[in-house]
């Protein structure tokens, strides 16, 4: 622990016991905790490390005026404080344990009506139960029935956190009470034990008469669950809720015999639910019965036969949207049970089965079949059930065959006349019973359904042996895309599926020009949809296709699906050029990452260069000069790095026209980005500078790609690394033209940006440029031939910006290097001494100073730098100490309001 | 009788703090969240709601119907991204359209500082922000919007900041109104403001509930004159703001007096924060206070003469100048930067012009702290004057009256505040309007209960015969009794004659009879007994039909009476007497003469 801290501590406990309204900051407390949540974790003992703490908590403990909040912080405090024995028998001895828990205290203060007292309490004591005393002291204060009372506390998060501390009371009295009978009675059975919740108990110190206490715990905790499991009037269902969730957690987690027991105490209560049949209860209900179904699963023991007949039970509940519920809780859980999955998938599918007239099933209960008949007659209930059902069918499309009802492809057939249904074609199968046409006339235009059975239809596209249905998949989603009443998230799900399925499906040659034609319409069409949202996703459709590799067996070879269905660049690339010009900045980004999309098939072939690609990067050159979105612009870069890394990583086709057209692009590209407003264009301009590196420098002894950090500091790193065996005029060269390029000076200006992640980016850069140019290992700069010739590469330093700063920053180093005596940083400019006077005399002069690249590399410091940038910026003032020193200055503020103005916790 | 449920639930800890709201809303079945908040103080999980709380098993979008957000600020819509993109959300979400333009800016002006800053990864992406923002319909203000069959929605004008609003929430005959905070402005023409909508809870965010605050205008003068006479020294003024809000705000005010003083001295603003915020200003005109409306017919307002693009090396330039700098919390990026150059004059000033959270340079400053520790062990001393000045246009407490009595509400939910302040209102509002004031603590539920009106069907038969019967005719105002068998079915409820409703549900009518036995002792034998019963009934009850038949019963009307003595005692008779239901109201009668009878 920071020495540091610890002597602000006291101070800060000070404040806290003394203030009498709560911090000013409401995060201040909560970061408190979290620091002594760390300082446990790593196995300190706050008492013993902070002393002052115990004074601290009895002082609050005893003045109920106090702010709750810091009342409550004391309550949770504690119990980090008494997490270990030592500390806790301190606590108990010097009675403040009994105090601070004491609930009766905290009503007469009046106070236990305040959620936060409560939480406080509850995590009080949850944080200190991790050895048996603890436990001793929960048990014998008699802490179980408040706790119980909690269970259905008004507070959601009371509720919650008392729900989960029942849950590890239960389970410490078990591992405490299984140990005790282990001596007792011998019994061998938990040599698996499950449950870790207690860490450090120390068993021995549990005397048999301990032992009793807990198994009376145990007692009153089940019979407590079976006495308040079944609601005795309908207000009361909260309570059962709660109850369930508890039993849930508690049969997921128990051994054999408490497993046993507990089952055995509410087996009769859950089977009155069962009957009494809440809908509120199902899901929770299924939760308990999944929980021990699956604790039998997790154990290799045979499925509990009362368990068994439960969840039959449940999968033949007579409320149709009960039984959808069940029925989707348990394919959820995804156990390995084939009746009762096939029964599940039966249920699931029966919607779907009467609402499209599609035979799914082949037998079906007639009542069964009439009851949720009737259920979907009403609209809401009717979507909602469809949903679940729709939302469950990829599932079951790639369950076992033999619990399908049907293969698969009718499944896709049902999702596709239902999303006909919604858009109000009535040519489909259900219009053969009255019955199913009143159903289907509720989804007419539900927006909710199409969604969701588009969302499935995505899903579906993986499923086994529907390709066959890929042309009526493509027709269905061409007609959603036409209809004019589609809302825009049905339009992107409906370009999303359209993508997803050729991508899946990739043999093409079911689709006939006629698909190909109307999906020509309907993207020119929604191209120029009057809401942007829909032209983006046009947009965003256009790109994705273009990357999406199909087999059209006509023409019997790859290509890409923007080639095979809208005809290629022909076709797409006058659509994404006109939506440059866009008036969303969003969908004037999406169009070009669309043409990065489109073109780089072009580009990895080395096709000639056109006149329209040209254009297009005169475009895009000024989207980055001048858009003023920060998505577009950096859409711009990022279509420059997609070109060049296409154009070096099939360099064998690398045709000299387009590298004639990129290279120039490329250099505009780095000084334009280097000095955009928006960091993230900056960071990818330095992507960008990190290809042309790459590029430049690949095969270069001592040129490590990527992160230089990534080597252990101490790591002896091999002499062969330096070893410069290439040709040092190459070195030279290459230097010059990554110094014409502006990747120097791009890396330069991102060094002393004020945005971290542009200078940390850039700093890496350039350790990695100097390790391969200039290594500091090799000595001075003029120590052989090879090396003086490199360092007589330079680049330019303008007087204003960022070189203005790199100057400052080389005059200092130069200044620290004469005052040690040094001469080598003596030369660092070269352009005159380098005194504040001169360098403003060279700007304004009209001059531009030249440095050499490699004595700024070498005097920039940039390791300490990398040092410092590598922590995320707020290390200093996120730190506890930090914290610590807030709340003391914020304390001497309030102190003296006079000089101070109030600071009022306000919106952002 | 129906039932409305409110839960506050923004964060774990069950206080009631201020900062973020999220609030979720059960009326007549349908679930709605209003607001979606984040907490700018934490920078992990504890920022954003924890959505698991509402549903764990179904996913969120089976759950809620729908999401209305009421204004831009990160406070009411900063979890967006996160619970559409990251936990999963489909369903609608609604707002108006200068919060949906203005939403993804500040958005994503608090993702690039959050990624800046911490370097975190586990936070939405721009493509999730756009994603969202492509699930969110637009609102009109006063256009009625049907979310579904059963549920709509209105907005009203709020003026809290450009595009907030009030929502009016329906469904069937239940309704809520939502408001973020009211200010002056939105009061100065109420009545335009709201319908006299008489919802059944109305739900307010209560910030200010206790502060009468001095005058935004007074505020202004402050800062102008704090602003001018650090120039004047020739000082620098450093101004962190965030990209949108109150940056175009009080540009507008430095550009107004600059043109009226004839002020020299430059201002910059730095990022490039202006292009798209102004834009959105201009096209929102409509939105705005109506001081900036009349400003912007003599002159447009965001084409401004003085204020300049910022360059970083500006900041070296010697003489006076203003800067307006991102982030608003001098965290990171450009306005620390700045904020280092300038420290260690005393002639500067900083002006903070919002709140700031633990963890940030602004906090520190803003508490007095004069020497900062700054990476790499280096010390900051802080010299120039710092200010701290909120320009926020929160509801005080008499806005909030006021709302309360233009739109009548039933009953009060206060949100977003304070404890003590929320219990001064509350109180204030009981004692003024006698409804029911709840202020629940976060994590807790408010329930109202409602007395729907539930539309019925009448049948023309019914109808017709009850005209036959005479009276006045049927008037929509003035309510009558009518009676008839209630049928519900396919889920619509019809009033019908008992003889219709057994046609149509094929039921046989049936007819009950009720019988009981009473006990009395007279000596005469049981037809003399019984014939003193028909005498005595005969001369008590006037206008009723009473016979003795023959069969040696009496009936009263439908009421049959029976006399039998018991075998062991013949003094003691028993009385049988039995009625059919329709004989009921004067079977009582009889009883009660019987009885009388019995004495005597």
């Amino acid at each position: 622990m920071d020495r540091e801290c610890v002597s602000l501590l006291p101070r800060v406990c000070e404040v806290l016991a003394a203030s009498g309204s709560s911090l000013p900051d409401d995060t201040s407390l909560e970061k408190l905790l979290d620091w002594f949540t760390g300082l446990t974790k790593a196995g300190t003992s706050l008492l013993e490390s902070c002393p002052c703490l115990l004074e601290f908590i009895s002082t609050v403990v005893h003045n109920t005026a106090l702010d709750p909040s810091i009342l409550s912080f004391t309550l949770r405090l504690t119990g980090f404080v008494a997490v270990t024995e030592v500390a806790f028998k301190v606590l108990q001895e010097s009675s403040v344990l009994d105090l601070v828990f004491n609930l009766q205290h905290w009503q007469e203060a009046g106070l236990w009506e305040d959620p936060c007292i409560r939480i406080g309490w509850i995590q009080g004591l949850r944080t200190m139960m991790q050895h048996p005393k603890a436990l001793s002291f929960f048990v014998q204060a008699d802490f179980l029935q408040p706790l119980l009372q909690l269970q259905t506390d008004k507070s959601l998060f009371v509720a919650s956190a008392a729900n989960q501390m029942l849950a590890h009371v239960l389970l410490s009295c078990q591992s405490v009470s299984s140990v005790g009978s282990n001596d007792v009675d011998e019994e061998g059975e938990d040599v698996g034990r499950s449950g870790g919740s207690i860490a450090d108990l120390e068993y021995s110190a549990v005397t048999v008469e301990t032992n009793q206490d807990y198994a009376a715990v145990v007692t009153a905790i089940s019979e407590c669950l079976k006495k308040s499991l079944v609601p005795r009037e309908n207000t009361q269902l909260h309570q059962s809720l709660q109850i369930l969730k508890l039993l849930a957690l508690l049969l997921a987690q128990t051994r054999p015999p408490l497993w046993e027991k507990l089952l055995q105490m509410v087996a009769d209560s859950v089977d009155e639910l069962l009957v009494a049949g809440y809908s509120q209860l199902i899901l929770p209900l299924m939760d308990v019965i999944l929980a021990a179904y699956s604790s039998c699963d997790v154990n290799r023991r045979a499925p509990d036969q009362r368990v068994s007949r439960l969840l039959s039970f449940m999968l033949n509940i007579r409320k149709p949207a009960d039984l959808i519920q069940a029925a989707a809780a348990f394919l959820r859980r995804g156990l390995h049970d084939l009746v009762h999955t096939a029964q599940s998938a039966r249920v699931l599918l029966l919607p779907l089965d009467i609402i499209t007239g599609l035979n799914l099933l082949t037998t079906t209960a007639d009542e069964q079949r009439f009851l949720m008949m009737e259920q979907l007659k009403n609209k809401t209930s009717c979507i909602s059930l469809i949903c679940v059902c729709l939302t469950n069918t990829p599932q079951m499309t790639l369950m076992a065959a033999d619990c399908l009802p049907c293969p698969p492809v009718l499944i896709v057939t049902a999702v596709l006349s239902l999303l006909k249904l919604c858009s109000g074609d009535s040519s489909s199968p259900s219009s053969s019973s009255s019955g199913c046409r009143e159903v289907s006339r509720n989804v007419i235009g539900s927006s909710k359904v199409q969604k969701c059975a588009l969302d499935a239809l995505t899903a579906l596209s993986g499923s086994p042996g529907v390709e066959v249905k890929l042309a009526e998949v493509f027709t269905l989603l061409v007609q959603c895309l036409d209809n004019p009443d589609s809302d825009p998230t049905v339009l992107q799900k409906s370009f999303q599926a359209l993508v997803q399925w050729m991508s899946v499906c990739s043999d093409l040659s079911s689709i006939t020009d006629q698909h190909r034609q109307d999906l020509l319409q309907v993207v020119r069409k929604r191209s120029c949809d009057i809401r942007w949202e829909v032209r983006d996703s046009t947009v965003e459709f256009l790109g994705r296709l273009a990357g999406v590799r199909v087999i059209q067996t006509t023409a019997e070879e790859a290509s890409d699906a923007s080639v095979a269905v809208l005809g290629g660049c022909c076709f797409t690339t006058p659509l994404l050029r006109a939506a440059l010009q866009d008036t969303e900045s969003y969908v004037r980004a999406s169009a070009i990452s669309a043409l990065a999309q489109t073109l780089a098939a072009s580009w990895q072939q080395g096709a000639a260069l056109t006149q329209e690609q040209t254009e297009i990067v005169n475009q895009l050159l000024e989207v980055l000069s001048w858009d003023t979105e920060g998505f577009a612009r950096r859409a711009v870069v990022r279509y420059f790095i997609a070109w060049l890394s296409s154009m070096s990583s099939h360099s064998c086709v690398q045709s000299p026209a387009s590298s004639s057209l990129l290279m120039p692009s490329v250099r505009s590209v780095l000084s334009r980005g280097s000095a955009d407003l928006d960091w993230e264009v900056k960071v990818h301009t330095l992507e960008l500078a990190e290809l042309l590196l790459d590029e430049a420098f690949s095969g270069q002894r001592g040129y490590t790609k990527g992160n230089p950090t990534q080597t252990h500091p101490y790591a002896v790193i091999p002499n062969t690394l330096h070893t410069r065996t290439h040709n040092e005029e190459d070195v030279v060269g290459v230097l010059n033209s990554l110094v014409q390029w502006g990747v120097v000076s791009a890396l330069l200006s991102g060094l002393v940006d004020c945005d971290r992640p542009v200078a940390l980016r850039a700093c890496r850069l350039l350790i990695t440029l100097r390790e391969v140019v200039c290594p500091l290992s090799l000595g001075a700069l003029d120590a052989t031939a090879a090396m003086a010739t490199v360092a007589r590469v330079t680049c330019e330093l303008p007087g204003c910006g960022w070189a203005r700063e790199i100057r400052k920053m080389l005059v200092m180093k130069a200044k620290d290097a004469n005052a040690e005596g040094g001469v080598s940083g003596g030369e660092v400019v070269n352009c005159d001494d380098c005194g504040e006077a001169g360098q403003e005399a060279a700007s304004v002069g009209g001059q531009t100073p030249c440095v050499s690249v490699c004595e700024v590399l070498r005097s920039l410091d940039l390791d300490e730098r990398l040092d410092v940038l590598t922590r995320s910026s707020d290390h200093v003032h996120n730190s506890p100490l930090s914290l610590l020193q807030d709340i003391l200055t914020a304390s001497s503020a309030r102190s003296q309001p006079d000089t101070q103005q109030e600071v009022i916790a306000d919106c952002y | 009788i129906g039932k409305i449920t409110g839960c506050v639930f923004p964060l774990q800890g069950a206080g009631q703090d201020v900062g973020r709201s999220c609030i979720l809303v059960s009326i007549g079945g349908k679930n709605i969240m209003l607001d979606c908040g984040m907490h700018m103080g934490y920078n992990d999980d504890r920022r954003f709601p924890d959505f698991s709380y509402i549903t764990q098993n179904g996913r969120l979008t089976d759950f809620l119907d729908c999401v209305i957000i009421s204004h831009f600020h990160l406070d009411h819509c900063g979890a967006l991204p996160y619970m559409s993109e990251m936990v999963g959300y489909d369903g609608p979400i609604y707002m108006t359209h200068p919060t949906k333009a203005i939403c993804p800016i500040l958005l994503e002006d608090f993702r690039k500082i959050t990624v800046d800053k911490k370097g975190e990864t586990n936070f939405f992406t721009s493509q999730m922000i756009k994603d969202c923002m492509k699930k969110v319909v637009p609102l009109n203000l006063h256009q009625t919007v049907q979310v579904d069959d059963e549920l709509e929605i209105k907005a009203y004008y709020a003026g809290h900041v450009l595009g907030a609003a009030m929502v009016h929430i329906k469904v069937g005959s239940e309704s809520v109104v939502y408001t973020v905070s009211v200010n002056k402005y939105a009061k100065s023409h109420i009545s335009a403001w709201i319908d006299k909508c008489r919802p059944d809870i109305l739900i307010s965010e209560s910030t200010y509930a206790t502060t009468i605050r001095d005058s935004k205008r007074c505020r202004e003068r402050d800062f102008l004159k704090k602003v001018h006479e650090t120039i004047e020294r020739g000082g620098k003024v450093l101004i962190p703001v965030f990209a949108l809000g109150r940056a175009q705000e009080l540009c507008i005010l430095l550009e107004t007096f600059w043109e009226r003083m004839n002020l020299k001295a430059p201002i910059y603003f730095s990022t490039g924060l202006t292009e798209k915020a102004n834009h959105y200003y201009k096209l929102f005109i409509t939105w705005t206070n109506q001081k900036i409306r009349k400003t912007f017919v003599q002159r447009n307002m965001f084409e401004f003469k003085h204020i300049k693009a910022f360059d970083r090396s500006y900041a070296d330039n010697p003489g006076p100048m203003v800067v307006f700098a991102t982030p608003g919390m001098l965290h990171a990026g450009q306005s620390l930067q700045i904020f280092k150059k300038w420290a260690g004059n005393e002639k500067n000033m900083v002006i903070m012009p919002g709140y700031c959270v633990q963890g940030t340079i602004g906090h520190k400053i803003l508490n007095g702290q004069r020497k900062l520790e700054m990476e790499g062990r280096a010390t900051l001393d802080v010299k120039l004057q710092v200010e701290y000045m909120s320009f926020s246009a929160h509801a005080d407490a008499k806005g909030i009256m006021q709302l309360i009595r233009m739109a009548e509400p039933r009953n009060m939910l206060l949100v977003h505040g304070e404890a003590v302040k929320m219990e001064f209102l509350k109180g204030k509002i009981e004692q003024e309007f006698s409804i029911d004031c709840y202020m629940p603590a976060n994590g807790e539920t408010a329930t109202v209960t409602t007395n729907p009106s539930v539309p019925v069907d009448i049948s023309l038969n019914l109808l017709k015969r009850e005209m036959a019967l005479g009276g006045p005719l049927p008037d929509p105002k003035k309510p009558r009794t009518m009676h008839g068998t209630l049928i519900m079915k396919e889920n619509s409820l019809k009033l019908v004659s008992s003889e219709q409703a057994l046609k149509e549900l094929g039921l046989n009518e049936h007819q009950l009879r009720f019988t009981c036995r009473v006990q009395l002792q007279d000596p005469h034998s049981d037809p003399d007994t019984l014939h003193r019963i028909y005498t005595h009934l005969k001369s008590v009850l006037k206008g009723y039909t009473i016979q003795h038949l023959p069969d040696g019963t009496v009936m009263v009307e439908s009421i049959v009476i029976k006399v039998s003595s018991s075998a062991e005692d013949t003094n003691a008779k028993v009385l049988l007497l039995s009625w059919s239901y329709q004989g009921g109201e004067y079977f009582f009668t009889a009883l009660c003469i019987v009885k009388r009878l019995m004495y005597q």
